[in-house]
This record gives C-alpha cells, sequence and structure tokens, in this order.
C-alpha cells in the first residue's frame, strides 16, 4: 500500500484565500488534483453505453470516459515543413563522395549523408557533397555545400586526382566514400594516392569510433574515424528532419590527363540471368496464375526477371528458386509487378523492401491490391495477352 | 606475355585455419586462360614467412609459384613492387580483398602506385582487345550489371568474386608445378591504430522499426512499407490495364520505348 498519507493540515492550507487580515478558507472550491485522478466507474459506463439497443451493450474501446477524467491532451503539433539550416561559418568540412548513379542519390548515397552530417554536427561542421551532376536532392539530403567534379565519363583515376587536389587544400575532416564497386574503387584509389589513413567497409560509425570486420570477419577492428572512411550499406541511418541548402561552391581542381582507360562501355545485367536477390525488377505470379506459358512470354517480353508465390512452387510450376517471400527470396528490386498473388504476410515480407508494386488481382481487398503502388482489380489471365499484345504492337512499326 | 598472379595468406572463413583465398583461385584461373590464348605464362607470387597451404594453387592451375621470404610481422608490399618491377610483368592480377589478414583490399592500390601503372577494380572476366597490347576487362557491378573497359597493357587488375570458378585441383598437377624461394625485402609492419576485439555482429537498419504500438500496426509496417498511395483501377478493359501498366513501368524508366 503506498497511498500517501493525508495530511489534514496541509489539506486545510490548501483552501486557504491568499490575501486579507484574518485567514479565510473556501472549503468548496475543489484543490488542484494532486496525484492519480479518482476514477468514477459509474460515469464510465454511463458515456461507454451505446444508445438504441435494446439490450444493454457497452463499448469500452471508445475510451472517451478515460480520455474525461485525464488531463487535456496537448493540441496536436502541425506537421511542419522541413526546416532549412544554414551552417554559414563551418568549423571544418566533411566530404561525402556519393556514387549516385545517373545524378539520383541511391538509399546508400543517403546513409553516407547521414553519417556526414552525424560527423559534422558533433563540432559545427559542414557537409561537402563531391558529384559529377548535381542534383536537386542533395539538400534534402543533407548537404551545405556542393563541388562538382570536373569529370566526364568513366574515369577513376581523373577523379580521384581531382579528390586529392580537393583534399590538400580544403579543411575536409574526413571524407565519406560507399563501399560499393565505383566508390570503394575511388576510395582506395585515393587512400594511395594521398597515404591518408584509410579505414575499408565500416560497419559502425559515431563520431568517437569506427568499426569494421577482418581476418575473415573474425575480428572487430576499433578506432577513431580516420580521415578516409568507406561505409558499409545499412550501417547508418540516413538524415531527416531539417533541410540543408546544398549552395555551390567553386574550386581550381587540375587539368585531367588522359588515363589508361581506352574506353568504357555498360553492359546492362540480363535479368533472365541475374538471380532474384540481386534482380532490379520483378514480374510474379501468383495462384491466380494458370497460364504460365503466357506468363512466361511477358516476363521475357517485359524484359524482368520472373518470380512467383509459395503456391506455385509448392505446386512444382515454377523452380524453388524463383519464389518470393519469407522462406524464399527477399527482394532487393526496384519494381515488383504481382500477378494474381494474394499477399500473405510471409509473401510480403519478401516484397518490403521493393520501391513499387504493380497488381493485377481479381480480389479488391486482397493485402497486395493495398500494398501497391497501381492496383489494377482485373482478370490476370486477361491482361497478360492484352498486354503481351500491346508490346509487340509497338515493336512492329 | 608475362602475367603474375598475387597470393595473401588467407584463412579459411570458418575454421579458422591458413588456406589459400577464393578470389584469387578465381585470378589463377583467369591468368591461365588469358596466357593460353597469348602463349603466356603465368607466375604467382607470396610474400610471408612461410608458402604453408598456398602450395594448393599449383594444383589449380599455376605453374611457378615464387615465395619472396620475410620474417616474421611484416609489410609485404615492398617485396612485390620490387619482384614485380624486376620481372616487367604485362598482367598483374590480384584479388578484390584478402580473407583472413586485414581485408580492406588496399595492397593492389599501393602498388599500383609505387608501379606507376593503371589499375582495374573488379574483373569478372577478361579478354584480348584487337589492338596489340591492350586488355579487355569485364567489371562486375551492383545487380548484376558489367561495364567493359579497354585498358592499355601493363596494367593491375583485381577480380571479383563473380568472375569464373577456380579450376578444379589436380594433384598431378600441383607435384608438377616448381615453387623457387627467394629473400624478400624486410619491411617493418606499420604499428598497428586499431584496438581489435572478437567479431560481433552488427544489427542492420531495418526501414521502418517499430511504428505504432499495437501487434497489427507493428506487422503493417513490417510487411506494408511504402505503400505507393498508389491508384486503383477497379475492372478497366483488359486493354486499357495494359495501358495504363506500361505507362506506369515507362515513368518507372523500365521498358523502354522503341
Ligand atoms: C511458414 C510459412 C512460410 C511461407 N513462406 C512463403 C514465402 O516465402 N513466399 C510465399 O509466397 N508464400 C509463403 N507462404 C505461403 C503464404 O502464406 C500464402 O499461402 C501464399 O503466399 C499464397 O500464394 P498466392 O497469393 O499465390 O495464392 P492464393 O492465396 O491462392 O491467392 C491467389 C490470389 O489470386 C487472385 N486471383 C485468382 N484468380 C485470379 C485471376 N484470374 N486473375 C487475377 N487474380 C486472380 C485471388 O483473388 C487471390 O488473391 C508461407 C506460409 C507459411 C505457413
Amino acid at each position: 500500500m503506498s497511498r500517501p498519507r493525508k495530511d489534514p493540515r496541509a489539506a486545510r492550507a490548501a483552501h486557504r484565500i491568499a490575501g486579507g487580515a484574518r485567514p479565510r478558507f473556501d472549503l468548496a472550491a475543489a484543490p488542484a488534483p494532486a496525484g492519480r485522478p479518482r476514477r468514477d466507474p459509474r460515469a464510465e459506463e454511463r458515456l461507454a453505453l451505446v444508445p438504441g439497443t435494446l439490450r444493454r451493450r457497452l463499448d469500452r474501446a471508445q475510451r472517451v470516459a478515460v480520455a474525461s477524467a485525464m488531463p487535456p491532451a496537448l493540441p496536436e503539433a502541425p506537421e511542419a515543413a522541413p526546416r532549412l539550416r544554414v551552417i554559414a561559418e563551418p568549423a571544418f568540412l566533411v566530404a561525402v563522395v556519393p556514387d549516385a548513379p545517373g545524378g539520383r542519390l541511391s538509399a546508400h548515397d543517403r546513409q553516407l549523408f547521414g553519417a556526414a552530417r552525424m560527423l559534422a554536427d558533433e563540432g559545427g561542421g559542414a557537409v561537402l557533397a563531391f558529384v559529377a551532376q548535381p542534383g536537386e536532392d542533395l539538400g534534402p539530403a543533407g548537404a551545405d555545400r556542393v563541388l562538382a567534379l570536373p569529370v566526364s565519363g568513366h574515369d577513376p583515376e581523373a577523379k580521384a586526382l581531382a579528390l586529392n587536389a580537393a583534399l590538400a587544400a580544403l579543411d575536409l575532416r574526413h571524407v565519406l566514400f560507399p563501399e560499393s564497386t565505383d566508390g570503394g574503387d575511388l576510395a582506395r584509389r585515393l587512400a594511395a594516392l594521398s597515404g591518408e589513413p584509410f579505414f575499408a567497409g565500416a560497419e559502425s560509425l559515431s563520431p568517437k569510433a569506427v568499426t569494421r570486420a577482418a581476418r575473415g570477419r573474425r575480428v572487430e577492428q576499433r578506432r577513431v574515424p580516420p580521415r578516409l572512411v568507406n561505409l558499409a550499406p545499412d550501417a547508418v541511418a540516413p538524415h531527416a528532419g531539417t533541410l540543408h541548402e546544398a549552395l555551390p561552391v567553386a574550386f581550381a581542381f587540375p587539368q585531367p590527363s588522359g588515363g589508361a582507360v581506352l574506353s568504357a562501355e555498360f553492359i546492362p545485367a540480363d535479368p533472365a540471368k541475374v538471380s532474384l536477390a540481386e534482380a532490379d525488377f520483378v514480374v510474379s505470379a501468383g495462384n491466380g496464375v494458370s497460364d504460365l506459358d503466357t506468363f512466361r512470354a511477358l516476363v521475357a517480353a517485359l524484359n524482368g526477371t520472373p518470380g512467383a508465390s509459395r503456391m506455385l512452387c509448392d505446386a512444382g510450376l515454377m523452380p524453388r528458386s524463383a519464389q518470393v517471400g519469407a522462406s524464399g527470396t527477399v527482394l532487393d528490386a526496384r519494381v515488383y509487378f504481382a500477378l494474381g498473388i494474394a499477399g500473405a504476410p510471409q509473401h510480403l515480407q519478401g516484397v518490403a523492401k521493393c520501391e513499387q508494386v504493380i497488381a493485377v488481382n481479381t480480389d479488391l481487398h486482397a493485402a497486395m491490391i493495398e500494398r501497391a503502388g497501381l492496383a489494377i482489380v482485373a482478370d490476370a489471365q486477361k491482361v497478360m495477352p492484352a498486354l503481351l499484345a500491346l508490346l509487340q504492337q509497338e515493336r512492329q512499326p | 606475355m608475362k602475367i603474375a598472379v598475387l597470393l595473401s595468406a588467407g584463412r579459411h572463413p570458418v575454421s579458422g585455419r591458413p588456406a589459400p583465398v577464393p578470389v584469387e583461385l578465381q585470378a589463377i584461373r583467369l591468368a591461365v586462360e588469358i596466357g593460353r590464348q597469348f602463349g603466356g605464362d603465368v607466375t604467382g607470387l607470396h610474400a610471408g614467412p612461410e608458402l604453408g597451404p598456398l602450395t594448393d594453387a599449383l594444383g589449380h592451375g599455376l605453374a611457378r609459384l615464387v615465395h619472396l621470404h620475410n620474417e616474421g610481422e611484416s609489410d609485404p608490399a615492398p617485396s612485390l613492387a620490387a619482384a614485380l618491377a624486376e620481372g616487367a610483368y604485362d598482367l598483374i592480377l590480384a584479388g578484390r580483398a584478402g580473407q583472413g589478414g586485414e581485408d580492406s583490399g588496399l595492397l593492389p592500390y599501393t602498388l599500383a602506385r609505387t608501379l606507376g601503372l593503371p589499375i582495374i577494380a573488379d574483373a569478372a572476366a577478361l579478354a584480348l582487345g584487337e589492338a596489340p597490347g591492350t586488355l579487355g576487362v569485364e567489371q562486375a557491378l551492383a545487380r548484376g550489371a558489367r561495364r567493359r573497359l579497354l585498358v592499355r597493357l601493363p596494367a593491375l587488375v583485381t577480380v571479383h568474386p563473380a568472375a569464373p570458378a577456380p579450376l578444379p585441383f589436380a594433384f598431378a598437377a600441383a607435384r608438377r608445378g616448381s615453387s623457387e624461394a627467394r629473400p624478400g625485402r624486410h619491411a617493418p609492419a606499420p604499428s598497428p591504430t586499431v584496438e581489435e576485439r572478437p567479431y560481433r555482429p552488427r544489427p542492420k537498419l531495418i526501414a521502418k522499426a517499430a511504428a505504432g504500438s499495437t501487434a497489427l500496426e507493428r506487422l503493417r509496417a513490417a510487411t506494408e512499407a511504402a505503400s505507393g498511395g498508389g491508384r486503383l483501377l477497379v475492372d478497366p478493359a483488359p486493354e486499357e490495364a495494359a495501358r495504363e501498366i506500361l505507362a506506369h513501368l515507362r515513368a518507372l524508366g523500365l521498358v523502354t520505348a522503341r
């Protein structure tokens, strides 16, 4: 029993009216509530009573009574637009070199900006982004300054030389790279060129320490963040909340000279050969698809990677390697096209990372329809040939 | 044409015992196949205190192995740089990162810098260039994409795990192959600046963790993440549905208009 002991003198003193020569008490006034308010079960029941029913029915889920007994809730803060934060005179700079394929930041690049903001905000620094083509998404991602790299085409050596010049001239406390094919290559080139301490594949990062796996992932190495850090994917959360100005700045980069790479040509992945986990665009069939030949023709025509729900894999209509979901493959695709799939939780787990979902289903209330960005309530058996015919027709002239 | 393959002292990821690094065995295969077309010879180079299980590399197609003998903890880069400069190799292959040591993948870059060679990362396939003295390198990118580069030789190329699997081990080839020991150049290893402790896997970031209060809401957040906030078409004609889907895919940049 931990009820506080009543003090009658203090209770009486709470009713005392201030001022006046003689002490006066207003015993009828309710004293300021102290501690937990008293419940009135009868009033709660009266409020929970559902009117207009023959039998007495209480709907306690309304929770009106309890709410009325509570002190009035604070008004909800209005959803504010992200605030612009200007760092006019930064103490130092933290540089980020995102991959930004095609000028658009990838999810990994945004995490890189999150890490840079964390390092910069520790001591009043600013984030400087080195990009080939400055885009509009740098400000929301967390860049204060933007420097355009004077590089055309695929020339990592020229990029590394330009970065080395900037590293020597500007007060860059850290330079962050993504641990991807191009980012990792560039980081190591710069490390070899400048001789600065380099930390490869950081798996966690804070202003005090970075860690990475070494010796065949048996040992964790840890140190204070050095100048060059290469960050693994999904290690740091992307920046959110404030908007930054992404001010373009100028820097006199040295003239690039011709490298050893004579030509570079990008070859897109062959979707028929790529594994499901790596695929960018997955076209998937469920129990609602009975004509699998048309489905396969459609996948080939759309240039996608074929997937399936567990129902089809269990029935042996599609290979097990094509199964999408919790017990199959968790996709990393950008776009998912689901034909006749109900959207069981086990299946949706496999699609959780997809940015865009398109669903065709006969059932308006299927979970897949709810998840989809473009949902079409129609018979997949009729939509598939129509889509094929349309693709064929566009290919003719 | 002279080809060198750099071999590092690896450790098996599960047992922790000394073992060759798989991606370096893949590099041997690429080197042997290029050597067969060009009529070149392939040499393996290792700098370290002992060869140990690296003699297995001879069974995976390597004909000659040179061991640059170093005492204890010493930096392999100067020994390798000296041997590579002396051998005047046209093509030097290395793994993308070691397995069992520092594993940072920085050594090929420092070597390329000291030797003044261009470096190409993450090769999945090699081919001869049309012009003499050039090499076609197929670079492995994310999501199964490739980039085909043409480089002038001599060059240093690192190999990606997406390259073809190593040649199978043959006992007779391992017996036939020769290994030769040479004194290396001793250079003290840089003093460690890192603190080491047993590895502990870190939790990966999850896009939208624990949103909402009830179990149902958390399940929704886990499964229905970015709901497209999308468009719903109820019972359209199949042709109209097809047109809509195609327009949507085009907007996402997937199906190119021909
Ligand atoms: C432990 C466990 C693990 C599991 N793991 C997975 C997993 O990894 N992956 C997975 O996919 N499943 C998994 N499942 C199974 C999952 O629960 C569902 O049973 C399965 O996903 C349902 O597949 P479906 O949507 O294709 O079939 P159904 O549930 O039969 O749905 C078919 C859908 O197609 C629609 N439809 C019917 N006819 C048409 C038509 N002509 N045109 C258009 N639409 C039509 C229907 O309206 C319905 O929505 C798992 C289950 C368990 C118990």
